[in-house]
Order: C-alpha cells, then structure tokens, then sequence
C-alpha cells in the first residue's frame, strides 16, 4: 500500500471534520459526516487492493489466481448500507426539526435553545 | 442436545418477531404487540441464562453457517458465549422486560414501531456481547445505535429532535472511527476474530498503524460510553428519550461501550502487551475526570432526566476507573458496579417518567411539592438517591469495593476521593430533587435555577402501581448480594484473564475478595450535606450561602457554558480528545 490512500484518507477525515465543526446548517453538516465516512472506504478498499490482481471472483480463472481481498469489500458494503440508513435518518429528523423551527442554521436553533 | 444451537437464539428470536410484528402491526388489537415485545425480551433472557450454567465449565461457541476454522484459523464469523457475555445478556433482558412492563399500553397509536425498535435494539445488544469477531461486534453496534437515534426522536418534539440529531452525529464519528481503526487493524493482522487477532498481535510487532488501529477502536467506543471529553451527546439524548428509552438508554447501553472495551482490553490488547503504563493512566484520568464532571453537573441541573444522564456520566467514569486498573478485582467491580448502577438507575429514570406521565412535568423547580399525592414514589426515589451515594452494601457499594480496592494507593490517592465526591454529587443532587418534588422543600433555587429545561409531558393513562412496581423491583434487585458473589464472580472473569494470572493448580481463588472501602461510608453524609444545602439555603446564613456560591459557581457556569446543545462543540472536544489519545498511545 502506498502513500496515497493514506493521504486521500486523511484528507477526507479532516476536511470532513473540520466541515463538521464550522458548518452553518445540519444538513451541510450531515454532508461532511459522510465525507468522514468516505474515509473509511477509502481505507478499507486500499487495505485489500492487491497490484495486478483481479476481481475475488472465481468462476472463469481458477481458485488461487491472484484476487484482492473479498473481507474487505464485504465491509465497505456494509458500511454502506449502514452509511445510508444513517444519513436517511438524520435527514429524516432535520426535516421534522425544519418544521417545527423554520430553520437548520446551528446558530440560531442554539439561539433559541435556553 | 440442544445447547450447541442456543447461542444464536437470542439475536435471531427478537429479530425475527420484530420482523412478524411489523408486518402484521396493522391488524393486531392492542395488546398483542406489548404481550409479544415482553415474551419475546423474556424468551431471549431465558436463553442466556441458560447459557451462563454450562458457559461457566466451558464457553459455548457457534460458527455461523457451519464456517468451522480450518487449520486452528478462523475463516467464518462465531458467537462465543463466555460467562460474561451470557451474563450480560441476562442483565440486558432484565432491563428491557422491566421497561417493557413500565411502558405497557403506552405506546398503542402507530402500529407497534415502538416495540418493533425495541426488539431490534435488545437484539444488537445481545449480539454485540456474544459476537467474536471484531467487524461483526461493529455491526452489532450499529444496529444498536440505529436502533437507538431513532427511539431519541420518537417523540418527534423539537428538544427530542435536536437531542436526537446530537446524538446521532456524535455517534456516527465514533462508529466511523471504530470502523477505520478495524480496518488499521485488519492490514496489519489480517484476521477479526478476537482469537486470531490476539495471536496475530503476539507474533507481530505492533507498529503505527496496528497502534493506531487500536486507538481509534477504543475511541469509538468510549464515544459511547460517553467519557470525558466524548460525553456531550449523552445528557442532550437521555434527558429528551421517552422515559422507558431512558431507562435502556442510562442502565445498559451507555455501560455496553464499556463493556466491549474491556472485553477489547483484556481479550485482545493485553495480551498482546500493547497497553502501556501512559494508557493505563491516562484511562484512569480519563475516568476520574468523567466521575468528578458528571458529578458537578447533575448538582446543576434541574430538568429531572438530564440531572439523572449526568449521573449516568459519573457511575460510567466509575467502570473505565474498574477497567483502567487492568486488575482482576477491578474487572470484577467493573461488572458488578455496572449491575447495581444499571438497576439502580432503570428505577430512578421510571421515576422521573412516573412524574411527566402523573405530574405533566420534568422540571425540579416547577414540579415542587407536586408530589405528594404520588409519595410512595418519592420514596423509591429517595431509596434510589441513597443507593447511588455508594454505601457499603447492595451491588454498588459491592461494585465500590472492587473498584476502589486496587487503586487505593495509585495517583496519590486521589481515587477514592473522587469516587466518594461523584457518588456524593449525583447523589446529592438525586436527594434534593426528591426532597423538593415530593416534599416541597428548597423555595429559594441554587445555581440549577439556570440549567436548561423543558416543557414536557408524557400520556398519563397509566395507573401509578403499574409503573412503579418494575421500578421497585429493580430497587429490591439491586440490594441483593448473594452468599458465594466472589467465587462466582471469579468464574466470570476467569476467562478473561490471561492464561498465566491463573493458579489451576493449586486451585487458590485468583480473585481476592476486597476489604471494605472505609471512604464509601461518607458518601451519604456528604450527598445529605449538598442536598440540604440547596434546600435550606432560604434559612442558613446569608454569608454562607453567598460564600460556598462564590467559590462554586464560577465553575459551574463554565461547565454548564461548554454543554452548550451545539453539535459543532461537541465534534470538535470529541477530534481534540481523540488527538489527545493517539499522542498519548504513541509516547
């Protein structure tokens, strides 16, 4: 593996964080968790990327030929499916909290908050 | 025999009616969902205990779809029920079956989604505790979490929204750390199950990247045992939750991080030498900080459920303190203190839920002396304030012992003076609320008159005796300490230990019984001390009263201005207390 997933991964993580902690809306905010989230399937396809080697599917090459790692592209699906649930559940409930308080801006939801 | 077949029951039961329930939610009559969540959550906690016997001689284990390892490596995903595991399955279902009846009929208008969340967040439960393999126990802690954002917003009121969004986001960053540091891990390692991944750490030598892999999987975790500074979303989701969520919420999840962490701990990383003395003692700050903060902030609350969530943050500190001792007997205290604490505060939080449904109020100040028509109430509260201020009996003064025993003399000292100052705050602050509602004492408010509230109110439709009775039971549960509590718990943690810190042999007990904590005993007075000073303060000495608030104060409100309800603070104390972390790891 070399340098450049690391750093495509850590730019992510950061960017995604550092969108996180000066957002001025929920839903831009809930944009930059998945970009944290991005991060970690960058990591993970990169931890099983095998130079030269094909898909771990054996039906035409026999069993043994060089594949990449199938554990790790079973845990960036499942990431996945989980990454979305996520995200349509906190859209879900910005929606509501959009109703009810005519706004998504984390600065006048606090304003309001006390 | 059947029992090779039992381990997956449990996960695989509740998910299964969840599934059936949903689907015929429509044309059940009212009663069914509730009679089928309860048989099902009773059903589930049978099988554990049924486990816990035999898993006591020998741990069960279950490879799914028949993987069996191959060559003595893993290739498959397994339950392994060690004594523990089943244990904790037990106290799990114990929980929910005493929220379940407390919420009974409640929850009768949309089409038992409720229940349905319910059974799936028992069911992640379950198997984040049996599972063995590392991606599968992240799975497992999603669908507990998910499970558990959308029970926050149930309500769908605009303070459960904003608490549920808090909630979910912070969470989600710890579950994206946790999935980053499986996949360090994993590149390093090259297998998930925690047997394989401890042999794998031996052999290897741990570099950056197994090193940082852990760090990020301890942080996911500790973001969901809400340690310092990774606690903010906690008392934002627990105070706005429906009270049996709460009471789920407070007495087991939040314990659970905890639990998988040493699990972590003492499977996987200890053995493989990985947990240096920095960690071992930046840990135990770690939890004495949270101790001692969640203390000072349940005495400045007044909105009922959040004051209890600070507390929930207190008792929490006391396990990572049980853990980062990295001694049997703090193992032990670890389970046990989680036990009692969890019961303990199950009731108090049906309490609070007893006063929104018959009182229409949360509010400390507001709801005074408006309990006195409900006092039989108040005096499980106040059984339960007494119980959390850590006197020497029942599960948590036992828990106490255990923790406190082998860190009497580490850090200066310091360690059972904080447990004494937290139990005597949330204490404290249990008493005084219980003291004003129920008898109307403390006209004049202290520093909670500025903590935030809430205009809440949940259905009143319930009769009193039918909510307070799980809560009373819950309290009975959590006084009793059986004859034989050491040898068993020395069958618990036995299969945690290393294999060298046990004396087969000579078949001496591994685990010393600890003499009790002297300090536990001033745990009461002081909790009475600070409860009578907020509530007498119109008739001490003006002085006083302006000097003991002239040197707390100040503090109080920098705290109270940190937990602003911000998510953006909240993302950033969790990114600088995760830097703090790695640095700390890597020295």
């Amino acid at each position: 593996m070399n340098l450049l997933p690391w750093i495509v991964v850590a730019w992510l993580m950061l960017a995604g964080l550092y969108g996180m902690i000066t957002s001025g809306n929920i839903v831009h905010l809930i944009g930059c968790l998945s970009t944290v989230q991005s991060a970690t399937y960058v990591l993970l396809l990169a931890a099983g990327y095998r130079h030269g080697a094909g898909a771990p599917i054996f039906y035409t090459h026999p069993p043994g030929t060089p594949a990449v790692d199938p554990v790790v592209q079973a845990l960036v699906l499942t990431d996945i499916v989980i990454g979305g649930a996520v995200t349509a559940l906190l859209l879900a409930l910005a929606l509501q909290l959009h109703k009810r308080r005519g706004s998504l801006k984390p600065d006048e939801l606090r304003a309001l908050h006390r | 025999m059947m029992l090779p077949l039992l381990p997956p029951l449990p996960v695989v039961m509740p998910l299964t009616i969840a599934a059936l329930l949903l689907a015929f939610s429509h044309v059940l009559p009212r009663p069914v969902p509730d009679a089928v969540a309860l048989f099902a959550t009773v059903m589930a906690g049978g099988v554990c205990l049924a486990m816990l016997g035999p898993a006591l001689h020998a741990p069960l284990v279950y490879w799914f779809g028949g993987w069996v390892p191959r060559h003595g490596f893993p290739i498959g995903i397994g339950f392994y029920v060690d004594p523990p595991s089943a244990a904790m399955g037990v106290f799990i279902a114990v929980l929910f079956t005493a929220a379940l009846v407390f919420s009974w009929g409640y929850y009768d208008e949309v089409h038992a989604h409720f229940h349905v969340l319910m059974l799936l967040f028992l069911a992640g439960m379950i198997g984040f505790c049996l599972t063995h393999d590392l991606f599968d126990m992240f799975v497992w802690f999603e669908v507990i979490s998910v499970a558990a954002y959308a029970l926050t917003g149930y309500q769908l009121r605009v303070s459960a929204l904003e608490g549920a969004i808090n909630f979910t986001i912070v969470n989600s960053i710890g579950s994206y750390l946790f999935l980053a540091g499986i996949g360090l891990v994993y590149i390093r390692i090259g297998a998930l199950d925690f047997s394989a991944l401890e042999q794998g750490m031996r052999q290897a030598t741990p570099d950056m990247v197994a090193r940082g892999g852990f760090v990020l999987v301890a942080t996911g975790l500790l973001i969901k045992a809400a340690q310092v500074p990774f606690h903010f979303w906690l008392s934002d989701a627990h105070a706005v939750a429906p009270s049996p969520v709460s009471v789920i919420f407070s007495g087991v999840m939040v314990a659970l991080g905890m639990f998988g962490l040493a699990k972590l701990c003492w499977t996987v990383f200890l053995p493989a030498g990985e947990l240096t003395q920095g960690v071992r003692h930046f840990l135990l700050g770690m939890g004495i900080v949270t101790v001692l903060l969640g203390g000072l902030m349940a005495l400045s609350q007044r909105h009922l459920k959040r004051l209890l969530a600070f507390s929930t943050i207190s008792h929490t500190g006391m396990l990572l303190i049980g853990l980062a001792s990295f001694r049997p007997q703090g193992l032990a205290g670890l389970f046990v203190y989680l036990v009692g604490h969890g019961l303990v505060k199950g009731a108090l939080f049906m309490i609070s839920g007893i006063l929104l449904a018959t009182r229409g109020g949360i509010d400390e100040l507001g709801l005074r002396g408006a309990g006195r028509p409900i006092w039989p109430a108040g005096l499980a509260m106040a059984a339960g304030g007494v119980l959390l201020a850590g006197l020497p009996f029942g599960l948590m003064g036992q828990g106490d012992d255990y923790i406190s025993a082998p860190l009497r003399h580490s850090l200066g000292g310091i360690v059972p003076f904080a447990i004494v100052f937290g139990a005597a705050c949330t204490a404290g602050a249990v008493l005084r609320a219980a003291g004003r509602i129920f008898l109307g004492l403390g006209p004049v408010a202290g520093e909670e008159e500025r903590g935030p509230t809430d205009e809440e109110a949940e259905k009143a439709d319930r009769p009193l005796w039918l909510m307070l009775w799980p809560a009373v039971i819950l309290l009975l549960l959590s006084l009793i300490v059986p004859n034989g509590a050491n040898a068993f718990l020395t069958g618990l943690v036995r299969d945690w230990l290393p294999p060298e810190s046990a004396n087969l042999t000579t078949g001496a007990p591994m685990l010393q019984k600890p003499p009790h904590d002297p300090a536990a005993w001033f745990g009461l007075p002081a909790a009475l001390a600070l409860a009578a000073f907020d509530l007498m303060r119109h008739r001490l000495p003006a002085w006083f009263v302006g000097m003991v608030d002239k040197m707390k104060n100040p503090l109080l409100r920098y705290l109270q201005a940190a937990h602003s309800g911000d998510v953006r603070d909240y993302v950033a104390w969790a990114a600088f207390g995760l830097a703090t972390f790695a640095v700390v790891w890597n020295i």
